[in-house]
């Protein structure tokens, strides 16, 4: 194959998805034909090849218009169960004869692993085509609409708003994988993604930044979510202002947005559900398969193909199909994480967890998180059940992965008496121990809610949670 | 017992060809902006090559060489940016990118109420312009780093037998970019940011504790060591964590600390530096309409530098900014007064200044943005001893993990250690906490800075929807702050 032949797949030509994902596949094939002539003993080729349109706004204006497509691909390679990897964005023969060089040079110099090997062929199940026909049309014309409609919807919601930074864009992203094993896929996505940051100022109270984000498939929802997107983000901002500190401080019951549920409790369990984590030691939760981890009703599922959500795709990054997994079942520790490396650690199959792009290894992590709802009503109704106490909307800090220690601060957060909110409140530092909380949520809302486009999850009372009043 | 890193000659090979390939791009792109139409238009070649190596339990699980390599081309046109990118260093493919950022910029311009002002004439950089220790480290085998990573991971694995898990890792960033603009900039610079990082998990009773270090440097692999050694600083992150492991949990509350020279550092970055930045003034931080008020204690001089002030090898070492601004230091408060904002070129046109060589990009298809450079508070006349001896009933923090800010000031940082000081007396080790406060007000209540200066955070990376490479520092520093205790 030519260089120039090569060349073709990153060039903007108004290809079709399925000739550019043709293209990218191609560009693999030649690599890991390289790769193995370069003297790998296995060979992995990825490949993705993105084109956006995009607008962002600042101050309320228009910044900045931006067009951009671009062609990635990456090469891992073992070479007597040593790993080496190298990525590219030039696809002329000399650069991917370089990148096969180094990738090779690479693995020559690493030791060996015997669990350094490619998954086999597993059978895929294709989604339906992610790309919606009418959002492939859709360029930076539309891009700017949008991102003008997010900031004067914003503003006209209350004059006090004052839009930090919004963006708007339109984005299609074809991906290939071939190996030298005979994995050999294609798939493509688009999406329109929408985000909105900012805080409201009244004379000299500037209140606490919020932001609020989502990303659509199809062309016929992206109205409703972003009016959904716009009144989210202006209605907390505007709660924000006349902020004070928490009346007291305290150790029980805090009440979590999905948001801060996602980013303090399950965000710890995923990464100590993973494999690699537990076959390590650095897993908090490695000893503890089977075992009931968190209260009766808590509930933690990937599901990769909830095309709703951002991370759906028919297979991860290693080409192996994704699927629904169950983490955690009411409670109960189900399973752990896999992608090839792992799964070759204790010679089992992939769980479908590899994720990552063309310009890294493979990593380890999730697809498309979904929390189960409980019944613990509305917001509302577990605010009664609060009573007096802190709302977090978001959690601003850090959870040690290891001890499950967490400290931060309490964001967009509300305090509460006689089950409704009386005030915002500011400068309110949460600690506790996210692993040893998960048994003491003591109420879950009863309807799971889209996070910013790709997980889903309800409100959340917790028992337990240190507050330290500013 | 220190270890000597032990490297095997026979082993090292030269490496990754075409990472050490460096041809001067400005008159090809000096060309092609020659033969696009009128008006403003900035061109930036932009080649990153990364190597990286991450070692844990002994298995490498990461070794990879990387490129990404284009031009992005930004015009002003119908009083509006538009951008594009191409992955092609030809003539052709940089013209079209031109046509594609007219079109975009044009497409938009309905949307844009204020119009960007004509930029500020200012003394574009021209010339070639190398960081130091580009080519030594580029002439430095990975297998160098490699053997380290693995004996340095095995060291923090074998220091105790509570440490039940250590990783290591090594990344280096090189960086060629040529920036040609209409207006006169026409300059090509290099860089390199090699970084270390070492991570130990100990465990004991069913507990777990992580002890963690990292160094980020602008420079070669002595300046990446120079303060401490691979092998310490693996040691230092097993002794942190296994110790970790029988330390308490500070009370929280308003409290008066010394905060160590990374946690000044964060203080600056996340608490300061981001409300300074003029995109974010504009849409009314803190320090909006503060410039020549009082913001802090007159012990406090912070500045933002392209320079590595006090000591080489700052993570965020840049002679010229992305729009071909020179980086020269901003002083932005001067004993405790506000003096200047961060701009790029836009936003000090629109406020009357000159540019402050803040624009910054992570890669080619990224725009310019305001970002800092290397950020700091300037070293005051006390010792440590002297700061500890001062605090009544207060705690000493040290080892910054993550931060952030809000632009009301509002900031949060953690900690990895705190000790408790009692009537001028340093006590145990304590488990570290998050911090948090208003960064002006926390500013006021400076009573005291230390003399010995150190960057500390030239680790990882600043995010503002792009990455960027940043470094931030200071002496220690006596302030009021509030601490995310677990008993209150």
């Amino acid at each position: 194959m030519s260089g120039t032949a090569l060349g073709r797949a990153a060039v903007k030509d108004g290809a079709t998805t399925r000739e550019h994902e043709d293209r990218l596949l191609s560009a693999c094939e030649a690599l890991v034909g390289l790769a193995l002539r370069a003297g790998a003993h296995e060979a992995e080729a990825f490949a993705t090849r993105a084109e956006k349109s995009s607008a962002s706004f600042e101050k309320g204006d228009l910044k900045l218009a931006h067009v951009d497509e671009g062609s990635s691909i990456g090469l891992r390679v073992f070479r007597d169960a040593r790993l080496g990897f190298s990525a590219t964005n030039q696809f002329d023969l000399e650069s991917l004869e370089q990148v096969a060089r180094n990738a090779v040079a690479l693995a020559t110099a690493s030791p060996a692993d015997p669990a350094n090997r490619l998954p086999d062929v597993q059978r895929l199940e294709m989604l339906a085509p992610l790309v919606h026909p009418g959002l492939a049309r859709l360029g930076i014309e539309e891009a700017v609409d949008y991102g003008h409609a997010l900031v004067t919807r914003a503003q006209k919601h209350d004059a006090r708003i004052s839009v930090d930074g919004a963006n708007s864009s339109v984005s299609r992203v074809a991906q290939a994988i071939h190996t030298s094993r005979g994995v050999r896929a294609t798939e493509s996505d688009a999406m329109v993604s929408l985000s909105i940051s900012g805080m409201a100022i009244q004379g000299t109270d500037v209140g606490g930044f919020h932001y609020a984000s989502d990303a659509v498939r199809d062309p016929a929802r992206i109205e409703a979510s972003l009016a959904a997107l716009v009144d989210d983000f202006a209605g907390t901002a505007v709660g924000n202002l006349g902020a004070e500190s928490a009346r007291g401080s305290y150790q029980g019951l805090v009440l979590f947005s999905p948001d801060a549920l996602l980013d303090l409790f399950v965000a710890p369990v995923l990464g100590a559900a993973s494999a690699i984590a537990v076959q390590r030691g650095r897993s908090a939760l490695g000893k503890r398969l089977g075992e009931r981890i968190g209260a009766p009703g808590f509930s933690i599922h990937d599901r990769p193909h909830d095309v709703d959500l951002a991370g759906a795709g028919s297979f991860d990054r290693e080409g192996q199909p994704t699927r629904d997994f169950a983490l955690l079942e009411d409670g109960w520790l189900r399973g752990w994480l896999y992608n090839g490396y792992a799964a070759a650690v204790e010679n089992r199959l992939s769980t479908g967890h590899a994720r990552g792009g063309a310009r890294s290894v493979p990593s380890l992590g999730t697809h498309a998180i979904h929390v189960a709802a409980g019944s613990g009503g509305t917001r509302e109704a577990i605010l009664a059940t609060l009573g007096k106490g802190l709302l977090v909307q978001r959690f601003s800090g850090s959870v040690d992965p290891a001890s499950g220690d967490f400290s931060g601060v309490a964001k967009s957060s509300r305090w509460v008496e006689g089950g409704r909110v009386v005030a915002p409140v500011r400068e309110t530092l949460l600690s506790g121990n996210a692993y040893q909380l998960l048994a003491r949520i003591v109420s879950l809302g009863s309807r799971a809610e889209r996070v910013d486009g790709g997980a889903r999850a309800p409100w959340a009372l917790v028992d337990g949670v240190n507050v330290t009043a500013g | 017992m220190k270890r000597a890193v032990r490297l095997s000659p026979e082993r090292q090979s030269p490496m990754l060809g075409s990472m050490q390939r460096a041809s001067d791009p400005t008159d090809l792109l000096q060309d092609a902006l020659n033969e696009s139409a009128g008006g403003f238009v900035e061109l930036r070649w932009h080649k990153k090559t990364t190597r990286g190596l991450s070692v844990e339990k002994g298995r490498v699980d990461t070794a990879t060489a990387s490129e990404h390599s284009g031009v992005g081309v930004r015009v002003l046109e119908s009083g509006t940016f538009g951008f594009a990118s191409t992955d092609r260093l030809e003539k052709g493919a940089i013209l079209r990118a031109i046509g594609e950022a007219r079109t975009a910029a044009r497409a938009s311009a309905r949307a844009r109420r204020e119009r960007v002002p004509d930029l500020p004439r200012v003394a574009l950089a021209r010339g070639r312009f190398d960081a130091p220790g580009v080519d030594a480290t580029l002439a430095r085998p990975i297998e160098a780093a490699l053997e380290m990573l693995l004996e340095v991971e095995r060291g923090a694995r074998a220091s105790s037998s509570r440490v039940t898990s250590a990783s290591t890792g090594y990344a280096e960033i090189y960086e060629e970019k040529g920036i040609v603009t209409s207006d006169g900039a026409k300059v090509w610079t290099r860089t390199v940011r090699p970084e270390f990082r070492v991570i130990a998990v100990a465990a004991s009773g069913g507990e777990m504790q992580r002890g963690a270090e990292a160094v980020g440097v602008t420079g070669g692999w002595e300046c990446l060591f120079d303060g401490r050694s691979a092998n310490e600083l693996g040691e230092k992150a097993a002794k942190q964590a296994v110790d970790l492991l029988d330390a308490g949990y500070p009370e929280g509350g308003r409290t008066r600390v010394l905060l160590s020279p990374a946690l000044v550092g964060l203080l600056t970055h996340e608490a300061v530096g981001h409300t300074v930045e003029a995109d974010f003034v504009a849409s009314g931080s803190c320090a909006a309409g503060r410039l020549g008020t009082r913001v802090a204690s007159d012990l406090v001089t912070l500045c933002d530098s392209g320079a590595s002030e006090y000591h080489a090898g700052a993570g965020g070492t840049m002679a010229v900014d992305d729009e071909g601004v020179l980086a020269g230091r901003t002083t932005v408060i001067e004993n405790g007064f506000l003096r200047s904002y961060l701009h790029d070129r836009e936003s000090a046109a629109r406020s009357g200044v000159a540019p402050t060589g803040n624009a910054r990009a992570w890669e080619y298809d990224d725009e310019p943005l305001i970002r800092m450079r290397n950020t700091y508070i300037a070293p005051g006349t006390s010792t440590l001893e002297e700061m500890i001896a001062g605090v009544s009933d207060g705690y000493l923090l040290d080892g910054a993990s993550n931060g952030q800010a809000d632009a009301n000031g509002e900031f949060m940082f953690g900690t990895r250690e705190a000790y408790r000081i009692v009537n001028g007396k340093k006590g145990p080790l304590m488990r570290g906490v998050n911090i948090s406060g208003s960064a002006f007000d926390v500013l006021q209540t400076v009573d005291a800075v230390g003399r010995d200066f150190r960057w500390d955070l030239g680790s990882g990376h600043c995010g503002k929807g792009q990455p960027a490479k940043v470094d931030a520092g200071g002496p220690w520093l006596s302030c009021e702050v509030v601490l995310g205790g677990r008993k209150s």
